[in-house]
């Protein structure tokens, strides 16, 4: 198979992306859509720019590490929409744009003269994605959204935690943001489709807390149909399945196990040397499981305390036991198998002289795989150039608006 | 579309009642992928939610089954009294028909081969080699249907030194690095938030590439493979954590209800032993609560007017914040909170978003009459879209409710074939 290597062969090549947003949420939707081939704009406020160029940790180029990587191949132009000829700037490149990304509080284009309306006069083939914490509609809709309020508000916060413990962040507080960027994502791609069948554009609409709340299967429907509350359940509880969760080792590490079938469970027992645990007499079904939840949990805690994670591991392995170590991120470095997918790329930032080390493109595809073709770009970087190759502004022109702060 | 068809091939009725937010008629409106047929032989989510998505904007799916056990996720979850699906299954196999087919017999794989012969796009998620094995690898598959688009999850990817073990969501938030972060410091780390969430994650990732990889064949007539490992899936979303270890040999450790960005940034507990979550990512949002809270000193450059300040102040950031929150109910903090502004939500049980206007408003719980069953209510259709929204227009459906219709109409197999092959049990 010969794979596409310039990025004119990309899916997404000759698409044009405007991201104006902020942080990660409908940034990553361009993001991937950058990976993939499109161009993609990054309209930043001439002062300071995107708030993400200020999230995590610092480097000495001033932007931190999340922006180096997460805005990864865009273009910065810098353009003031606060002024009025700032918004006839951006017009302009909405006129050249296929996809645009904004994330303001509901109402905040509008103010400026940009809202959905006047954009699709401009370019009726226009696809927006409009990402807010609670979505364009509904009684919520003014608030102000993060992904932490996501997690809350989606539901997923409330299950995270010890039973009746305090209720702890699920891993990481950026997750609904990069979920909410694959939902718009789909939902872009989705519209691009539409649009190749009718010339018409449309925005999709999209809700940190849906995105959240989208994810947690059958929790709704639990609820409805027998009153079912889903509570916390700390590490080694799920209600349809035993053994499942953490279980720490002998040398202090810890192990991930789920039996999700009965078939499972008899390689566990297998790679425990106790095959008979799996017998129908004890514990072979999932139901008996389920009900002697404690007992089958003291023997799995039981074994793997008596081992370090690295023997507990490898005997699950040999038997086909479903089990993993829970890495830090340290583990994930000296991985074979991060090695050998090339899950961590080490890019060379110019302006930086340093090698940063960034996650690589996913999805992954056999013909035309997609690239990072470089970090997070300064602020305004491709200002000058975006205006006088894509709007054909002269030089003087681009003078006078650096002058008046509009760029 | 054809699933009146599949209706009136199993005897059953139409739906009378569709999600909230469908005002549009599926037999009349063409939507995004309308027109696509996409054969799903995974099982449980990881993957199969990928069909999902891509069947409520408008693809055909074929849920292909083993003809006795059907996909286990028919026995995951909640049992209901349809005694071939459980509540999970009901809501996730939305909108796809079940065509019953065994793979392990050979005349079940050349049908098979049939159907990916008239199909775009493929979804598997096998241990790897399992296909292979089956003699449907990508050489076979690809001979037979040139521009097929072959997703295949699994919980290490197709290559590398773990790709043959087995994985499950549960496992790839382990060995992708997330579990590690979920809990307090120092104790027990907890499943974060719920147990499929790398499942979802993995299958957006796949329908990404599936659409990806349909424009790509689009103009240039081939297919190819889209390869995940749901461990990647997960490891994609940590943010810095990677540049920062690989950088400043930083690593990150659980850090309970709280942020290693911003203070406060958390869940607290209020009078009525409630939770909320606060999130003051910016000085702006800390000077709001330092408003509501009634004590907008602490917002001065002199306190903790300074994130960095907040942050080497933790502790006691923490605790003037707890304390307030801990003097009045769940309601009381949010009125105060949202009337200056303060990024806040309730921690919501399923029971508060059952009861909540917002969730409502926007039509997030889809309600659908299940014969048998009565009213089953699921997650509406996420994205959502403004002209083409994406529809539910049956839930997961009885094992094998249109092997016959696919056999008959796409295949052409006569009623004799058809009934040859049942009674071999190849479907």
């Amino acid at each position: 198979m010969t794979t596409a290597t310039s990025q004119a062969e990309l899916p997404l090549a000759g698409i044009r992306v405007i991201d104006v947003a902020t942080v990660i949420a409908a940034p990553y939707c361009a993001t991937i859509l950058g990976e993939f081939g499109a161009d993609v704009l990054k309209v930043e406020h001439p002062m300071g720019g995107d708030v993400c160029r200020k999230f995590g940790t610092p480097t000495h180029r001033g932007d931190t590490l999340a922006w180096l990587g997460e805005a990864r191949n865009k273009k910065s132009v810098t353009i003031d929409l606060h002024r009025p000829d700032g918004v006839e700037l951006f017009k302009q490149l909405i006129e050249k744009a296929d996809v645009l990304c904004e994330n303001f509080r509901t109402g905040t284009l509008e103010k400026w003269g940009l809202g959905w309306e006047v954009l699709q006069r401009i370019n009726p083939g226009l696809i927006m994605l409009r990402v807010t914490g609670y979505g364009q509609t509904g009684p919520y809709r003014d608030r102000p959204g993060f992904a932490r309020i996501a997690h809350a508000v989606g539901g997923i916060a409330y299950l995270s935690g010890m039973p009746k413990g305090t209720p702890v962040t699920p891993g990481s507080t950026t997750l609904g943001d990069y979920l909410t960027g694959l939902y718009g994502c789909v939902g872009v791609l989705m519209a691009l489709r539409y649009r190749e069948q009718t010339g018409l554009g449309q925005y999709v609409d999209a809700a940190l807390y849906e995105s959240v709340f989208r994810c947690t299967d059958e929790l709704a429907s639990a609820f409805a149909m027998f009153g079912t509350v889903r509570e916390r359940h700390g590490p080694t509880h799920n209600d349809f399945a035993c053994p499942y969760g953490h279980f720490p080792t002998k040398d202090g590490k810890w192990v991930a196990l789920a039996c999700a079938t009965d078939k499972l469970f008899a390689r566990l027992a297998e790679a425990m040397g106790r095959p008979e645990l799996a017998s129908s007499g004890l514990y072979g079904e999932q139901k008996t499981r389920l009900e002697n939840r404690s007992d089958v949990n003291e023997i799995v805690r039981d074994w793997c305390g008596s081992l370090t994670r690295e023997e507990v591991l490898k005997r699950c392995y040999a038997t086909g036991a479903p089990a993993g170590p829970l890495n830090n991120i340290a583990d994930i470095y000296g991985d074979r198998q991060f090695h050998a997918r090339r899950n961590l790329v080490a890019i060379d930032d110019e302006d930086l002289g340093e090698t940063i080390v960034v996650p690589s493109v996913i999805p992954r595809l056999s013909e035309t795989p997609g690239q990072i073709r470089h970090l997070g770009p300064k602020l305004g970087q491709h200002t000058e150039e975006v205006l006088s190759e894509l709007l054909g502004m002269s030089q003087e022109e681009i003078g006078e608006l650096k002058k008046k702060r509009v760029i | 579309m054809s699933d009146e068809n599949a209706q009136t091939a199993t005897g059953m009725p139409e739906n009378s009642e569709r999600a909230p937010s469908q005002e549009h008629d599926p037999q009349t409106t063409k939507l995004p992928m309308s027109g696509i047929r996409v054969i799903d032989v995974g099982t449980f989510l990881a993957g199969p939610y990928a069909a999902s998505v891509l069947g409520e904007f408008g693809a055909e799916i074929l849920k292909v089954e083993h003809p006795l056990a059907g996909d286990p996720m028919r026995r995951f979850g909640t049992a209901t009294k349809r005694h071939d699906a459980t509540l999970a299954w009901l809501s996730e196999a939305r909108n796809k028909k079940s065509v019953l087919i065994d793979l392990r017999q050979q005349e079940g794989v050349q049908l098979f081969l049939r159907l990916v012969e008239k199909s775009d796009v493929l979804i598997e998620n096998f241990r790897p080699g399992t296909m292979e094995e089956w003699g449907i690898g990508w050489k076979e598959l690809s001979e037979v249907n040139p521009g097929l688009v072959f997703l295949r999850v699994s919980g290490y990817g197709q290559t590398g030194p773990y790709r043959h073990r087995s994985g499950f969501a549960h496992i790839a938030h382990a060995f992708g690095g997330l579990s590690y972060l979920a809990g307090f410091p120092g104790e027990t780390p907890v499943v974060p938030g719920t147990a499929p969430l790398g499942d979802y994650l993995s299958s957006l990732y796949g329908a990404i590439g599936i659409m990806l990889a349909l424009r790509h064949r689009e103009k240039t007539g081939r297919g190819q493979i889209v390869d995940i490992g749901i461990y990647e899936a997960v490891f994609r979303h940590l943010d810095e954590i990677a540049a920062s270890y690989g950088l400043f040999g930083k690593i990150r450790e659980r850090e309970g209800a709280g942020s290693f960005v911003a203070v406060p940034h958390g869940h607290f507990r209020t009078r009525d032993d409630k939770w909320i979550a606060i999130a003051c990512t910016t000085d702006k949002m800390f000077e709001r609560l330092s408003e509501a809270m009634e004590r907008p000193e602490l917002a001065s450059s002199r306190l903790y007017g300074e994130q960095r300040k907040r942050l080497a102040a933790r502790d006691e950031v923490n605790r003037i914040v707890i304390e307030w929150v801990g003097s009045l109910s769940r309601d009381e903090v949010l009125n105060r909170c949202l009337e200056k502004e303060v990024p806040i939500g309730k921690v919501n049980s399923i029971a508060d978003i059952f009861e909540d206007e917002h969730f409502q408003a926007r039509g997030n719980l889809a309600r659908l009459e299940e014969p048998g069953l009565g009213e089953v209510v699921v997650p509406g259709v996420t994205p959502r879209l403004s002209l083409t929204p994406g529809q539910i227009n049956n839930l997961g459906p009885p094992m094998g409710n249109a092997t016959y219709e696919v056999m008959r109409e796409l295949l052409g197999l006569s009623a004799e074939e058809i009934k040859q092959l049942r009674q071999r049990k190849i479907i």
